[in-house]
């Protein structure tokens, strides 16, 4: 990139891109408002203006040129330094000054009566979150604290404010409620997502209804995950779901993202995903989950988990999973009810511990009386089993009604 | 903005041509924005006193920082901000330390000398501090600077401060009366922790956040957590009350401290990873603090934390040990809970998880209740073992559950099932003890951590 470029024509970009965002805004022109803002895009346009830039070094007197620049002072000579840095691949001095350019661009944007340039907004908060990022990285690399994420998510929080009021612009709330969720998802401050969703979902200037779809399905989805963390799976079924079915059918990668907390949970509560569905997504790290339930293999669970240990602890839902393994005992004192069944119909009831230890030894599992005993205790207190166990005759008698109760849609109990 | 001055601007009110579908006319676009009044709490005021706030909006802002406060979550957070401040002030500190340049302290001794001369002409020295017992004077082998809540770091002066090395000797001399019988253990703790939190203070003025500091703060940990175990211990006395609520304040302070080694570990991994030697012990006690995900109400969700948590810690022993806990907790398997207990656990983490265990054999006696067949009472002295308890403390906690024991045809104590009356047991209903502990104290003293 060392073509040459000349005095002159570094005046003549940055001059052009002056105009260029003078006119945006007088012409309330979205569009090139939004190109002008978007640093991440790396377009051509801005790193010849970063070359221009780096060239030039006081662009300053460029602005106070004219009234028409001038004005815009505040927003664009830091956003100039920003680019330079961003240019020179120093983020950690670029994301300050982007805030700054930012501050004065939300200053103006409150005092424009129509929500003409809430995309550009959204531009802006994007862009924050993401040089933060990026910076965050530089700083670690640097054995140095990251700090900037935090940052961003206070400046969200500002624009946030700028948002809430009862005007038009109101609708860009949740954009902006979804960028702060990815912040704080990634600063793993997830607590401070309460406020916000309580600001949302309690302040009667809101209507949820009114908002992008776009957004509603990213809001369900996180505020979704939230509930799985806390596992409060009827709620997390239906902000899943919601995201599910509202999502675009041609965005397998979003699906895949929801699907990937949404299974957990309806597995949770005893419905199981089709092998079709798995495929068609590639979350075939829940097929031997699946099967594991089918059949009642505890072996199977258990090597299920340790193979995709660290995927399930990333994205969290390993808890969630290891709870199934009630569900997996339930299933396999069903079987070997079955069999009892077959073979004598009128004993079938009555279950010795014994033989759901071989049963368990046979999957490789040793288990001793006293656990088998306990595990069938848990079973029946949380109505997986109906029954009781006699401890001196160490059999277990299960009800002759219905002995094991189909969860039915609700999570086992607590 | 300046701009808005600008008398030209003000002739003409919008800045922009209206464009053709402006319905709008406000009034009052110029003036500054509101949040409305919002029921569940405005997000804005919210954040104000979070700590993440960018440290120039406090600055800048409407409010002093000492008056910021957070609005209450939920009833027992607003409880615990009670007249000590807790959290909010501990950030507001670190704010504070952060914003000031590095300070390198050169207070030689474990107290300034200039506190040490203010407590004794207000008699305001504790008992470990008083030189022959005499409340008006004290010594720099006695006296320990007190943490300071209202810290001025304009005022800070670097002779007030302590450098590493005093800390360092500091903090070995407060670790040693953790053992000092003289005076009722609450009396110890208040002491150690308020001299601790100084130590604290006077670490994050001075900006040392090296590998150095990691040691100091696991010996506060284990402070913390030793007190978890014996503050809980005299929970039922007539004091009770006070007790509990220190054993609040400290289980508080113990997740900060916590929250603050990992950042210590963190900040000082090398680049090959390689976990510090400890570590994992110190990661498994916040999974053992919190098996119940109640009990740290501002504590992140397990699933959340272990997602940040360093590979070689995950599979360490340690780990793994805390994690089967976890499960063994949560599925409800009271068997394996307690012999894994038994077999496995360090000191430091059996006294973190201490609270569940009476919680657990709560869960066994009442399942044993409700599945056991009518006709066969279940023998004590098997329940005994499985819950790891001596036979006479097993009876009076099944009758602190509301339910009878009684004899069989040999004399043997039983506890018939299906009684109607279980109740869980109150919280501080009594201290039992746990048959594997001298072993596992036998194990600490081996390590000689502290």
């Amino acid at each position: 990139m060392a073509a040459y470029l000349s005095m002159g024509e570094a005046h003549r970009r940055i001059t052009d891109y002056l105009g260029r965002f003078s006119d945006a805004v007088s012409s309330q022109d979205v569009a090139s408002l939004k190109h002008i803002l978007s640093l991440s895009s790396n377009s051509a346009s801005l790193l010849s203006l970063a070359d221009a830039l780096n060239l030039l070094q006081d662009a300053n007197r460029l602005i106070k040129q004219s009234d028409r620049f001038s004005q815009f002072a505040e927003i664009v000579a830091p956003l100039f330094r920003c680019i330079q840095n961003y240019r020179l691949g120093n983020l950690v001095d670029a994301y300050p000054a982007y805030e700054k350019a930012a501050n004065a661009f939300i200053q103006e944007f409150r005092n424009w009566d129509s929500a003409w340039a809430l995309e550009a907004l959204y531009v802006i908060a994007y862009e924050i979150r993401v040089l933060a990022e990026r910076a965050d990285r530089e700083l670690s690399a640097n054995g140095k604290s990251p700090e900037k994420l935090k940052a961003a998510g206070s400046f969200l929080m500002k624009v946030f404010g700028v948002l809430a009021g009862k005007g038009p612009k109101r609708v860009g709330a949740l954009y902006v409620t979804c960028q702060l969720f990815k912040v704080y998802f990634k600063l793993g401050t997830v607590h401070l997502c309460r406020s916000v969703i309580r600001s949302i979902e309690t302040a009667r200037i809101f209507d949820f209804e009114e908002f992008p779809q776009r957004d509603k399905v990213t809001y369900m989805y996180y505020t979704g995950r939230l509930e799985v963390y806390n596992e409060n799976f009827t709620a997390a079924d239906q902000k899943l779901s919601y995201a599910l079915a509202h999502c675009n059918p041609h965005s397998e990668a979003n699906i895949r993202m929801i699907l990937k907390y949404l299974i957990p949970v309806k597995l949770s509560i005893g419905i199981l995903p089709t092998d079709w569905l798995l495929e068609k997504y590639n979350l075939v790290e829940y097929r031997n989950i699946v099967q594991a339930l089918k059949r009642g293999d505890l072996r199977l669970l258990r090597s299920a988990l340790e193979a995709h240990e660290d995927r399930f602890l990333r994205s969290g839902v390993y808890l969630v999973l290891e709870k199934l393994e009630l569900q997996v005992y339930q299933r396999l004192l069903k079987k070997i009810y079955i069999i009892q069944k077959q073979k004598d119909p009128s004993k079938a009831h009555q279950m010795k511990l014994e033989v759901i230890i071989k049963a368990l030894r046979w999957l490789g599992i040793d288990m001793d009386l006293d656990e088998v005993e306990c595990i069938v205790a848990i079973l029946i207190h949380k109505n997986l089993v109906k029954g009781y166990f006699a401890h001196k005759s160490k059999v277990v008698v299960l009800s002759k009604q219905d002995p094991f109760p189909k969860l039915m849609g609700k999570p086992v109990n607590a | 903005m300046e701009r808005r001055q600008n008398p030209q601007q003000q002739r003409n009110p919008r800045r922009n041509p209206p464009p053709p579908s402006s319905s709008s006319h406000s009034s009052n676009h110029r003036s500054r924005y509101r949040p409305p009044n919002r029921a569940g709490g405005d997000a804005r005021a919210h954040h104000r006193g979070d700590s993440y706030l960018d440290s120039r909006d406090a600055a800048a802002g409407d409010q002093p920082r000492s008056v910021v406060r957070p609005m209450p979550l939920h009833a027992s957070e607003a409880a615990t901000r009670s007249s000590i401040g807790g959290h909010d002030q501990d950030r507001e500190d670190e704010r504070d330390c952060r914003e000031l340049a590095s300070v390198v302290g050169t207070c030689p001794h474990m107290c300034p000398v200039g506190e040490m001369a203010q407590r004794e002409r207000l008699r305001d020295l504790a008992v470990f501090e008083r030189l022959h017992g005499n409340p008006a004077k004290t010594s720099p082998k006695l006296a320990v600077k007190k943490f300071c809540r209202t810290i001025s770091t304009k005022h800070g002066q670097s002779s007030d401060i302590r450098p590493f090395s005093v800390l360092g000797s500091t903090l070995d001399y407060l670790m040693s009366l953790m053992n000092s019988a003289a005076e009722p253990f609450e009396t110890v703790h208040d002491f150690i922790f308020d001299r601790t939190r100084s130590i604290r203070q006077d670490l994050s003025m001075q900006n040392i956040v090296d590998k150095r500091v990691i040691h100091m703060y696991e010996k506060m940990v284990n402070f913390h957590v030793i007190s978890h175990h014996k503050l809980r211990l005299r929970s039922s006395g007539p004091d009770s009350f006070n007790i509990s609520s220190l054993h609040h304040l400290n289980m508080e302070q113990l997740a900060k401290v916590l929250t603050s080694l990992y950042n210590l570990y963190d900040l000082n991994r090398d680049h090959n990873s390689v976990v510090h030697k400890n570590e994992p012990e110190y990661r498994s006690l916040y999974v053992l603090l919190c098996l119940n995900s109640e009990s740290l109400p501002e504590g992140e969700r397990l699933s959340l934390w272990f997602r940040r948590v360093p590979s070689p810690v995950i599979k360490s022993k340690e780990m793994s040990f805390a994690r089967r806990i976890l499960r063994y907790f949560r599925m409800g398997n009271y068997s394996r809970f307690f012999s894994t207990i038994a077999a496995e656990a360090s000191y430091l983490q059996y006294c973190a998880l201490e609270p569940y265990i009476d919680k657990v054999r709560a869960l066994a006696v009442l399942c044993i209740n409700n599945g056991g067949y009518k006709l066969h009472p279940y023998p004590m002295a098997h329940l005994s073992n499985l819950l790891m308890m001596e036979e006479s403390e097993v009876e009076s906690f099944c009758n602190a559950c509301g339910l009878e024991t009684s004899l069989d045809e040999q004399g043997n104590k039983v506890l018939p099932t299906k009684q109607p009356a279980f109740n869980h047991p109150k919280a501080g209903y009594g201290e039992y003890g746990f048959s594997g502990l001298e072993n596992i104290c036998r194990g600490r003293e081996a390590e000689e951590n502290v």
